[in-house]
């Protein structure tokens, strides 16, 4: 028996969302040896965020969600990961976002976001979605923020410690 | 792809089928050899069969999961190359017994991946683990370079590059 999984790609006004890859192990490297990385349990060395890049495509096969690369159009370079999360140990499934230094400042997280987000209500039929996001990480609140997510209670992670919980619209009040 | 190991034994490509199997491996003492064990938690095993799943999904190879004829999983065995890796390693997590599958795909890698050569990353105090290598006839490379400066690196076949 050989399982095959189907990973979609997501397109919105200036962003594609695809599949990770084995050639986004130069970004996601760059990224985790970054102090960005502070806040989503970096700075690690390169191997580990290696096995953490072969982690977000085995998420694809157990979950049958998953995150992916964020690239601008026309151009396949990874400046980011976007998408739906929901590892062992989190309280329920969550959507991420990680920007890489390049990508900043852009609205990219709030636009990948919202376009995963939709796939998560519309296509796979989601009814909530939470963001698991810690304090101190002010830039990913004001997506969150933006995302019209809202605080809503706190979870303390067993690697990550305490993050606080936004819970984005429900589907019916972003239509 | 399904390969037969034996007339008792089939491997496939690992599989989220699997997770029930290698889910309790992970959360037993015998996890602490991959980094994981009871202390560590459900998260940390659950992040472990991802990375395995993961590894197969982008790198194209990976792990095969070893199964009698009864369906019960007595092995996880084949390549596991992250980065930094300094050369294509053969691992294998004995869930009851992984011989006849590790030659099998040590075979694999050889006459169908076309590898060159091949080794085996083991911590000294895993003596299950290297006394399994001595028994696949691997042999002991002192020079080559390891991920970690501790481990032991046996060769199964070809030579250090």
């Amino acid at each position: 028996m050989t399982v095959t999984i189907t990973i979609p790609t997501l397109e919105t006004e200036r962003l594609i969302l695809r599949a990770p890859r084995i050639d986004d192990a130069p970004a996601v490297t760059a990224f985790y040896a970054s102090d960005r990385s502070k806040y989503v349990g970096g700075p690690q060395s390169a191997e580990v965020a290696w096995r953490t890049l072969a982690m977000e495509a085995g998420h694809w096969a157990l979950r049958g969600v998953g995150r992916g690369a964020i690239t601008e159009k026309g151009n396949d370079t990874a400046l980011g990961t976007v998408g739906l999360w929901h590892p062992e140990g989190f309280p329920e499934p969550e959507l991420g976002w990680d920007l890489y230094d390049s990508a900043t400042g852009k609205g990219y997280a709030t636009e990948a976001g919202q376009a995963a987000r939709a796939y998560a209500y519309d296509t796979l039929g989601w009814t909530t979605l939470i963001s698991l996001i810690i304090p101190e990480n002010t830039a990913s609140s004001a997506v969150a923020q933006r995302l019209g997510a809202t605080h809503d209670g706190d979870f303390t992670h067993e690697r990550y410690g305490y993050m606080h919980i936004w819970r984005h619209p429900a589907p019916e009040a972003l239509t | 792809m399904t390969v037969r190991a034996t007339d008792r034994l089939t491997l496939r490509p690992i599989a989220a089928t699997d997770m029930n199997d290698l889910m309790p491996f992970y959360l037993s003492d015998r996890g602490h050899w991959h980094g994981a064990g009871p202390e560590a938690g459900a998260g940390r095993a659950w992040r472990i069969c991802a990375i395995l799943l993961g590894h197969k999904q982008i790198h194209g190879f990976g792990n095969f999961i070893g199964r009698t004829n009864a369906g019960e999983a007595v092995t996880s065995v084949g390549a596991f190359c992250p980065a930094n890796w300094p050369e294509h390693e053969q691992g294998w997590s004995t869930l009851t017994d992984t011989t006849k599958a590790a030659n099998t795909v040590i075979n694999h890698d050889r006459d169908e991946l076309g590898w060159d050569t091949l080794v085996s990353y083991i911590d000294p105090a895993n003596a299950r683990s290297f006394a399994l290598a001595e028994h696949l006839g691997a042999t002991r490379d002192t020079t080559a370079p390891r991920p970690d400066a501790g481990d032991l690196v046996y060769r199964h076949f070809g030579a250090a590059a």
